[in-house]
């Protein structure tokens, strides 16, 4: 029973980091209609200027996430005004493969800079282990959860309460109607972009401090297992996102605890193919499907 | 870096390249676009390097079962995924890849997470070639036969083909099969000179390579993806000279041909009026400014978007 | 004066298929004018090519004599004071009904005066205040007809462009809709109407043209098209 409860709190903590990205992700898809490969290499260079900043600013975390933060979203700026927004209108998977082409270059070129092996992330937060009544959670995986919390409830607030965030939904749902409402569709897409990279900016420095290392090929990971979120949850209501982002969590978390942990990589694929042919449009249904 | 030794190798794994963006090309031409093509290719290579390998088989059957294994196989998810469409089946064939690729994972007797070593290096540049040129062939001939022209209406509108007689299941089913086959038959020959075929290899990663091969050069025409297949499979190597920069160059070079050529390095006019180009994205293309980008757009100058009218 | 919206040999082509071939069409200030035609006659297309949700391949559309609207992006269009009410209502269904107005008032940054504007259609249109908090999407079609045309006129615009809006609507509906256009016009909004239901709107409207493959063929007071012996076999259901 403990152990029971041990891997799902790990699974929540694991799913809060794929909730964040795959959110992100599924919102760059729903709005711009584009899938963007490089979205966790977005996350992987948060996590290298949060370093820079760890390293040269301060040693304060607050310091570190807004570095992170600030780099990602940089980075997806260019990437939407360079690259996204020249191939609008254009078969979807032209944009998967120019932006796989950033990913390789990214990938590729912080190696270059920085070395293929993972470069050690100063210990912003102490490692200290909390009980809770047989169960355990350290400080870093607090803060990696409650951080994911924060940024995923700005995120749906700003979806369903601002001005923008209507917008946003109006042109996933209807873009041609939305822009001739006055929308500027360009624009809700750069910011779109943006925020969808800064959330993964913030939280590629979270898991950087909780697992104490940056590495070029970070975001490999995080970006297999986020598109399967998006896919399975449809991309119609990104409270379903971050559900399924959470569920893969705690199910990865349970089979490496009572099976084995190689098998656990496989289960993000066999729940795709399940959900896939009972609703091929996802759990929670998607746009213009 | 004019040696013979030198580019050897990149010539034949740019045919093996080949054969399997040949086999592509035909299951693609029906509408769908597999993304599992790196798992057939291992099924191939499994098939092949077992009856070789642990039975003493000659080359020449081996590659045949291989092919037919293949073949099988993919016209059994062909048939499965007969109702889909659409992103949907290409998200099916991914799944379908990844679950393979866990499954050879997982099977001790073909070497598990190691992979199947021990394989007779059976295959000559003479072997790739003779197969390369096959391949092109049975692609060039599928494009422009009868069959070739269904699986266009097929691809194109599933109701209006199947309402002019065509059966859609039938031409789907096929089609997976023979590019499948192809697929395998290369997947055998690639076992038999790399001498390993692992699970690794069968991911959706390595899949995906093949499908930017035919998006890369445009998907009107075979020989746009096979001069991209061979460009792109030369490309890291011929690269060498940059040392760890070469993957960055690789990358920035898929990103420029894709920004300056969007649709394809190939492409072919559309016949007549109501030619179809490649499938546009969205419906509501409009909305989104497009190529010019700047706010002051005059929209005399721009092209009609190819789609279907409203009124 | 300058027409409220003037188009000038407007030509659209999808691919090479013209689908609107040299159409040349005047809207006065205050009026309501109507497009009558079959389907695939090209009446849509002229709405989306007025919004810039349509490219041309040659003319001219003015508005207020100054704008081309042509060089425009549809943002652009509607914040000069054209609205839209869409073929098939294209409410977002994902979005509530106050949502809806909320997003058809966009581009009024002053929260309070665009509440006040709501507040106003809200009462208006009191089926609309109940259903406030539902989901578009699961209201019935007049209801909907209903939240298209006050979304759109949430920014309080010049010129109303509506698309077929009978389609798909039952007849008491439709006379509902009809005698809403007519109040909307009487408050000093122009009108340009796409239609089938040519009998109603003919009632309706001042002027009319009827589209036939891209091309006007009559053009005239709705009066007179109404008498018309083509107009009456093909759309009046035979001489009168």
């Amino acid at each position: 029973m403990i152990l029971f409860l041990q891997q799902v709190l790990n699974g929540l903590i694991i799913g809060s980091t794929y909730a964040v990205v795959a959110v992100g992700f599924s919102m760059v898809f729903t709005v711009l209609r584009v899938i963007n490969f490089a979205h966790p290499d977005i996350f992987m260079v948060g996590m290298f200027t949060g370093l820079a900043a760890a390293l040269h600013v301060s040693d304060n975390i607050v310091v570190a996430l807004i570095g992170g933060a600030i780099g990602a979203g940089l980075f997806g700026l260019v990437l939407e005004r360079l690259v996204i927004r020249p191939l609008r209108g254009r078969d979807v998977l032209m944009t998967l493969i120019a932006t796989l082409g950033v990913a390789i270059m990214a990938e590729n070129g912080m190696a270059v800079l920085k070395g293929p092996d993972p470069l050690p992330f100063p210990a912003l937060i102490g490692l200290t282990q909390f009980h809770l009544g047989g169960v355990q959670i350290g400080e870093r995986q607090l803060l990696n959860f409650a951080l994911s919390l924060a940024v995923l409830g700005f995120a749906s607030w700003y979806v369903r309460s601002t001005r923008f965030g209507r917008a946003t939904r109006a042109i996933a749902e209807r873009p041609d109607v939305a822009a001739a409402f006055g929308v500027n569709v360009d624009v809700i897409s750069q910011i779109t972009v943006v925020l969808a990279s800064m959330m993964a900016g913030v939280a590629s420095v979270s898991v950087a401090v909780l697992y104490g290392n940056a590495w070029a090929f970070a975001g490999l990971l995080y970006g297999l297992k986020s598109f399967v979120v998006m896919l399975v949850a449809g991309n119609r209501y990104f409270e379903g996102v971050m559900a399924v982002a959470l569920g893969l969590g705690v199910v990865e978390a349970l089979v490496t605890g009572y099976l084995s942990s190689s098998l656990s990589d496989a289960v993000a694929f066999f729940l795709l193919i399940a959900v896939l042919f009972v609703r091929p449009s996802g759990l929670f249904g998607s746009y213009g499907s | 870096m004019g040696s013979f030794g030198f580019w050897q190798p990149i010539i034949i794994f740019s045919l093996l390249n080949v054969i399997l963006t040949s086999g592509l090309y035909i299951t693609a031409l029906s509408g769908q676009l597999s993304m599992a093509t790196a798992a057939l290719a291992g099924i191939g290579g499994y098939v092949s390097a077992v009856l070789t390998a642990n039975f003493d088989w000659p080359f020449v059957p081996a590659i045949l079962v291989a092919a037919v294994a293949t073949a099988i196989v993919g016209g059994l998810l062909a048939a499965l995924m007969v109702r889909m469409r659409d992103f949907i089946l290409k998200l099916t064939t991914l799944a379908f890849g990844e679950a393979m690729s866990v499954i050879a994972f997982n099977i001790p007797y073909i070497g598990g997470a190691n992979g199947f070593s021990g394989i007779p290096l059976y295959s000559t540049m003479t072997d790739v070639v003779v197969v390369a040129a096959l391949a092109i062939f049975v692609a060039w001939r599928f494009d422009g036969s009868q069959l070739g022209l269904a699986s266009r209406a097929v691809r194109d509108d599933p109701l209006a083909a199947a309402c002019n007689g065509v059966s859609v299941r039938q031409v789907r089913v096929t089609t997976f099969a023979l590019g499948s086959a192809v697929i395998g038959a290369g997947g055998a020959l690639s076992a038999h000179y790399v001498l390993l075929v692992t699970p690794s290899q069968m991911g959706f990663y390595f899949s995906l390579t093949y499908i930017i091969f035919l998006l890369f050069g445009g998907l009107q025409s075979l020989w746009g993806p096979l001069v991209a297949t061979v460009l792109l499979t030369a490309a890291p190597e011929v690269l060498r000279f940059a040392n760890e920069y070469r993957l960055i160059l690789y990358g920035l070079i898929i990103l420029l041909v894709i920004l300056w050529r969007p649709n394809g390095l190939i492409t072919r006019r559309p016949l007549g009026p109501g030619g179809r180009g490649p499938q546009s994205g969205t419906p509501s293309d409009i909305a989104f400014s497009g190529s010019r980008g700047s706010a002051a757009v005059d929209r005399r100058e721009v092209e009609t978007p190819i789609g279907t009218a409203s009124d | 004066m300058s027409p409220l919206l003037e188009i000038s040999d407007l030509h659209v082509r999808y691919n090479a298929v013209p689908a609107v071939n040299g159409v040349s069409i005047v809207i006065p200030a205050g009026e309501i004018r109507l497009i009558l035609g079959a389907n695939g006659a090209g009446k849509s297309t002229i709405i989306k090519a007025i919004l810039g949700l349509q490219p041309a391949a040659s003319g001219s559309i003015r508005f207020c004599g100054e704008h081309d609207l042509l060089r425009l992006r549809p943002h652009q269009i509607h914040q000069l004071g054209i609205a839209w009410v869409p073929e098939g209502r294209q409410l977002w269904g994902t979005l509530t009904v106050l949502e809806n107005l909320r997003m058809g008032g966009f581009i009024e940054r002053d929260a309070a005066r665009l509440q006040r504007r709501i507040d106003e259609l809200l009462q208006r249109f009191p089926r609309l205040g109940e259903r406030r908090n539902q989901l578009a999407g699961s209201l019935s079609g007049g209801e909907q007809q209903m939240v298209a045309i006050a979304r759109a006129l949430v920014s309080s615009p010049k010129l109303l462009l509506m698309d077929e809006p009978s389609l798909g609507l039952a007849p008491f509906v439709v006379r509902d809709v009809f005698a809403l256009t007519r109040e909307i016009n009487a408050m000093g909004i122009s009108v340009l109407m796409v239609e089938q239901n040519a009998r109603q709107a003919l009632k309706l409207a001042h002027w009319a043209w009827l589209l036939e493959t891209g091309r006007i063929v009559v053009s005239g007071p709705s009066a007179e098209i109404a008498a018309t012996e083509s107009v009456q076999e093909v759309f009046l259901g035979g001489r009168a």
